[in-house]
């Protein structure tokens, strides 16, 4: 069997320089997370003012904790700087509240002593690690036996005017608990490290009352990390404008003759995808509709359009649901895109895939639609402590939904990658292991293990650590393995339509994996810079992922050009070109890679500008150009190219297609230079200029000019969801609708193209005739 | 003047640099695509003739008016018994070559970085109309109208260069779902 393997079609110097740098980024991610368990801030057994008596315990910060998430209060305000950004980022909220009232006790803002002894307060690190107590001042204790107070005030409020819904939260072991949480984040942002003269928070959040200032690692690492950009950018442009070493000398395209969709024979699980693309349209316009009710609240807190929605439908739970549903609709474009894929590469199909596809798409059903409903029954406190973590939401950013529903999708997953093998293991058989088909299984793989970890972060663990592991999820399989999947997948497509050759497309691949891991494996640390890491996560995370940007730039601008439409217009293809709107989408991820990952990631990844800037709109600026520039448009494309074949010809609403494409880009164009960048920018300078906490108070964001900005996105909004995301339902209705009939398990071997050798018709160049062109 | 209307002219500003810098950067992308296609060949524009990497030369051969572009072919004896054939074409009729006419092609790609360049111009547009709504001062007027005036002109620009350049993609089979759907409702 061995001899007749296909061997490897590149050299091997792309498996070991690959396998070499995942190895060594893994590695150093091994170790941050070790200097993680080692290094985060403690939470101590009993905090207790002067004269010892107990203000709040151990087991009251995990208890609110268990509270802020379970209730879903993430998806309103943050920690950290990281969750939502309608409520206020309550580390900073705290800690200004608490830092006021001490200054007023030592005798008001005006006193430079009281400012000195405010300082001293909060910055001097009283936690005795032996007892496990940590004692406060006798004003700072006062400040919180009063937050206590007010946070009761604020989580109990009965009407819906701060946008949750009414009596949020009214138990009062409950709210205690809350506020004990809230105070721990902010003793850890500005009590000093032991050993360091910065907080365990690398002195987040900015706060001039307790001397909290850049620290001279926040400005050194931004420094070097642009630095590592210019260098790299300059290094790797040098290199590919010398060494023409992807091996492309132009080769000349064969005549191609695409294959008119309709004669393009299905097998059962392709059939079954267009289930699978309906489905996603439908949540990709929920999930729009829901986004846009969140943002409402930002424009009008109290009132619907006159409506008072959040006394159903509260902002946190919009919220959820909004980034829930964007991972939900892209996965399910890219499991679909997989089993359509599959049997095009294996050429066949075994029995039984279709059925299976079928279980698949219903399962995705019960976790999604188990998802939304538990987090509904979360945020209306429906259900008991333990059963909100097990069935309601267990509400981490990204990773909201109930952990069964976590698990389920897990499987589901891993059940998706063994229908993957059943129809792909005699081609992979008969393939060297770094061949595609190889490349495809193992990208597929790495989406289920690398979504599983996220199970490692628990509602009642250490907060520090559960960021540390949600952004293994958050970054790197979103930002990393689902990018390498894509790639994968997309090299894949122009191979079976002929326009690549496998050769080009296997170097592409590898390049892309190097690039990527270089500087994505470790960049995921540049999310936890302020999480109560130490120093190294921030300065290893800033210098990576500055690196991240190089291959953002680089394979944007140069090397998938050559996949630009324009190849398949000169190529003299008989049949038109089928895919004009699935590569049409695939340019515009290029352009948002550039633009919404590249430049606007980058406007807010050196750590100093990440300072002052996390939790504001300039990280919404970048969520949304990424996710739904990259992502989303990605999986619109996917879908596009597999229903281009699941819709007769004579069927496909071309019109439609292009309406969408260009409402979805626009629309989200508009929604980032309108809103979202403006007014990142307003606030970042708000920030720096006045302090961070000011820059998210809504009475900043609700003002008559950052109010208008936020009005000044509806156009883009409406032409979004009205000439994007509909038109996409409809075409996916017509997959479901008039599903192609030819029926197949086995496939031929160009399943897209013939080749064409020579044109017919076209003269036998000679010497005279070239001379004769040359006149005309 | 306001801070409003100093952020709204900036702003406004930026947005046109910044499709500028896209229909720029289109172009440029597009060029270097070109040259990934054409990577090894050198075009020598006196002769109007291009040589390959191994020496041989490519002339002119056909002239596409329909796709405005000129292919150049080498002779197809010398490319069946070159060494590297196989890295090079499968035709044994030579390899050929296609240069374009147009210094800044059609290409859909092209197309839409200049609609995002012309949604931008737009937004500047808008941005300085809602801020001459709102602040009615002689200079912060002049200020803002001079630069509608601006973008007037830059949007105008980017326009024709997108009406001059269709993508020119030839029509896919005729749709007849969206006929058969209307005509049943």
């Amino acid at each position: 069997m061995a001899g007749e393997r296909r061997g490897l079609l590149v050299s091997k110097g792309w498996i070991q320089a690959v396998i070499l740098v995942v190895l060594i980024g893994f590695f150093v991610l091994g170790l941050l997370a070790y200097r993680t368990y080692q290094a985060k801030p403690p939470i101590p057994e009993r905090v207790v003012d002067p004269a010892g008596e107990l203000l709040y315990s151990g087991r009251d910060v995990e208890r609110g904790q268990e509270v802020f998430l379970n209730n879903g209060l993430m998806e309103y305000g943050s920690v950290f700087g990281h969750g939502a950004y309608l409520g206020p980022d309550y580390t900073a909220d705290y800690l200004r509240r608490s830092a006021n009232y001490v200054s007023r006790s030592y005798g008001g803002a005006r006193s430079d002593r009281a400012a000195q002894r405010t300082t001293e307060d909060f910055r001097t690190n009283r936690y005795a690690e032996r007892t496990g107590v940590l004692e406060l001042t006798a004003p700072q204790a006062e400040a919180h036996r009063r937050l206590v107070g007010h946070y009761s005030r604020f989580f109990s409020e009965p009407t819906t005017k701060n946008g949750l819904r009414p009596d949020a939260i009214t138990d009062r072991d409950d709210l205690r608990a809350l506020t004990a949480f809230f105070g721990w984040t902010a003793w850890a942002g500005a009590a000093e490290r032991p050993g360091h003269n910065y907080s365990y928070t690398n002195n987040w959040p900015p706060e001039p009352r307790v001397a909290n200032e850049p620290t001279a690692n926040v400005i050194v690492w931004s420094v070097l990390s642009l630095i590592a950009l210019l260098g790299g950018i300059g290094l790797l442009f040098a290199a590919f404008g010398r060494w023409n070493f992807l091996g492309w000398h132009g080769r000349e395209q064969a005549t191609l003759s695409f294959r008119t969709p309709g004669d393009v024979a299905l097998t059962p699980a392709q059939r079954a995808c267009a289930w699978f693309f309906f489905v996603m349209a439908a949540l990709f316009v929920v999930q729009v509709v829901v986004g846009a009710a969140s943002q409402h609240y930002r424009a009008e807190l109290s009132s619907f359009f006159g409506i008072n929605l959040a006394e159903l439908l509260p902002f946190n739970l919009m919220r959820t649901w909004h980034v829930q549903l964007a991972i939900f609709w892209v996965a399910t474009s890219f499991v679909a895109a997989g089993i359509f894929l599959a049997p095009m590469i294996a050429r066949r199909e075994p029995r039984g895939q279709g059925k299976l596809a079928f279980l698949l798409l219903g399962a995705l059903a019960v976790v999604v639609f188990g998802t939304l409903i538990g987090s509904f029954l979360g945020v209306h406190g429906l259900l008991g402590d333990a059963a909100s973590n097990w069935f309601g939401l267990q509400g981490f950013e990204y990773l909201d939904l109930a952990r069964i529903w976590q698990v389920l999708l897990s499987i589901g997953l891993f059940v998706w990658v063994f229908m993957l093998w059943r129809v792909l293991r005699t081609r992979l058989r008969g393939e060297h292991a770094a061949n595609m088909p190889w490349l495809f299984f193992l990208a597929a793989l790495a989406i289920p293990a690398f979504y599983a970890i996220g199970l490692i972060a628990q509602t009642g663990q250490h907060f520090t650590v559960n960021e540390f592991w949600r952004f293994w999820v958050v970054h790197l399989w979103v930002e990393d393995f689902l990018e390498l999947f894509t790639t994968v997948m997309v090299a894949y497509m122009f191979v079976l339509l002929g326009v690549v050759r496998e050769r080009v497309a296997l170097t592409v691949i590898f390049l892309d994996i190097i690039l990527y891991s270089l500087g994505g494996v470790i960049g995921t640390m540049h999310h936890l810079y302020f999480s109560g890491e130490p120093a190294e996560h921030m300065a290893l995370g800033a210098f990576f992922s500055a690196a991240e940007v190089i291959p953002l730039t680089f394979l944007t601008v140069e090397a998938w050009s050559f996949l630009q439409l324009g190849a398949a217009q000169e190529s003299k293809s008989r049949t038109p070109f089928p895919h004009r709107w699935a590569v049409l989408f695939l340019v515009a991820v290029g352009f948002w890679n550039f633009l919404g990952a590249g430049i606007f990631g980058f406007l807010i990844n050196l750590p100093v500008v990440s300072y002052y800037e996390i939790g504001t709109a300039l990280t919404a600026n970048h969520g949304h150009a990424a996710m739904m520039g990259v992502y989303g448009m990605l999986a619109i494309g996917l879908a596009m190219f597999c229903l281009r074949y699941l819709i007769p010809a004579e069927r496909w609403p071309e019109r439609w297609a292009r309406i969408s494409f260009w409402s979805t880009n626009l629309g989200l164009a508009w929604m980032c230079f309108a809103t979202l960048l403006p007014l990142g920018i307003a606030q970042l300078y708000k920030s720096v200029n006045d302090g961070y906490w000011e820059a998210r108070d809504l009475r900043f964001l609700t003002e008559d000019t950052n109010a208008l900005l936020e009005w000044l996105r509806l156009p883009g909004d409406i032409v979004f969801i009205v000439g994007g995301a509909l038109p996409v339902l409809y075409i996916g209705y017509l997959g479901i609708r008039h599903t192609v009939k030819r029926v197949t398990l086995e496939e031929p071997e160009d399943i897209l193209f013939t080749e064409v050798s020579e044109p017919a018709g076209l003269p036998k160049p000679d010497v005279e005739e070239a001379a004769a062109a040359r006149v005309t | 003047m306001t801070p409003e209307v100093m952020l709204a002219g900036g702003y406004a500003s930026a947005l046109m640099l910044g499709a500028l810098a896209l229909e720029w950067l289109s172009a440029h992308t597009h060029r270097r695509s070109i040259r990934y296609r054409t990577a090894g060949f050198a075009y020598h524009a006196d002769h109007d003739a291009w040589t390959c990497p191994e020496g041989e030369y490519l002339w002119p051969h056909e002239l596409d008016h329909e796709r405005r572009l000129m292919r150049y072919r080498a002779r197809a004896h010398v490319c069946n018994a070159c060494p590297v054939k196989e890295r090079c074409t499968d035709s044994d009729h030579g390899r050929e070559v296609v240069r374009l006419l147009d210094p800044w092609p059609h290409s859909e790609a092209g197309r839409f970085h200049r609609v995002i360049a012309v949604m931008l111009v737009a937004l500047a547009g808008l941005v300085l109309l809602v801020a001459i709504v709102r602040n009615h001062a002689p200079l912060e007027l002049a200020v803002l109208g001079t630069l509608l005036g601006v973008t007037t002109v830059v949007g105008r620009f980017l326009l024709r260069d997108l009406r001059n350049h269709p993508a020119g993609f030839p029509e896919p089979t005729r749709s007849r779902g969206s006929r058969s759907w209307s005509s049943r409702s």
